[in-house]
């Protein structure tokens, strides 16, 4: 997972570029409905795609995404393993899913608390191959 | 007799029915239940409680994503 710079790089802005990751994030979000909102950091840590709102400051979330992907990272270290490859937070406000990209980018998603968390994962872990090679795109 | 054996029975049976009833209702979530579970590469997983301080970091920042909403 990624776990460098959180640059926060506003990138789902527009452009033809990230067409294709955008599609594939629609896809999966159509595919899983208990996905609230889903982003993609790069392995450097930039954000890819983002579905929050305007509103959201991307490079904040980038930032956060980014410490949870470093604290992944830090927690597969001291488990003398290479990398995490699927984390799972609980909170009172809901889940938080993150699935490993084979180039070292992370897919994140968000659910409410009553999702169905493994079969979301399980969609997550299936859409990881076309949202990997539309990332490599926009990366 | 049999009439307060029977009698002894009913109240045991109350009692009993009270405290399941009392012990339901002041019953809790355990501390430091599971909050974060990592699957590594090589399929083996970790599972952190929320009352750990590993597990507390990967909360506290969760919930701030989640907070920000869709």
């Amino acid at each position: 997972m990624s776990e460098g710079r959180t640059t926060g790089t506003e990138s789902n802005a527009g452009g033809s570029r990230n067409g294709e990751l955008e599609r594939a994030l629609g896809d999966l979000r159509a595919l899983s409905g208990d996905i609230e909102s889903c982003s993609v950091l790069s392995r450097t840590g930039d954000l890819l795609y983002s579905s929050h709102g305007p509103g959201v400051e991307r490079a904040r979330v980038a930032a956060m995404l980014g410490a949870l992907a470093g604290l992944a990272g830090r927690s597969a270290r001291e488990e003398g393993k290479v990398r995490a490859a699927q984390v799972r937070v609980r909170t009172e406000a809901g889940h938080l899913l993150m699935v490993g990209l084979e180039d070292g980018g992370t897919l994140v998603a968000a659910t409410a608390l009553e999702a169905r968390v493994g079969l979301v994962l399980y969609d997550m872990r299936n859409a990881r191959a076309e949202i990997e090679k539309a990332a490599g795109e926009v990366g | 007799m049999k009439r307060l054996f029977r009698g002894l029975l009913l109240v045991g049976a109350l009692a009993g029915a009270l405290v399941m009833v009392k012990s339901y209702l002041q019953r809790r979530d355990p501390p430091g239940e599971e909050a974060v579970q990592i699957v590594f590469d090589d399929g083996s997983t970790r599972s952190l409680s929320s009352n750990t301080v590993e597990g507390q970091e990967f909360t506290d920042i969760a919930r701030k994503v989640l907070e920000i909403g869709a």
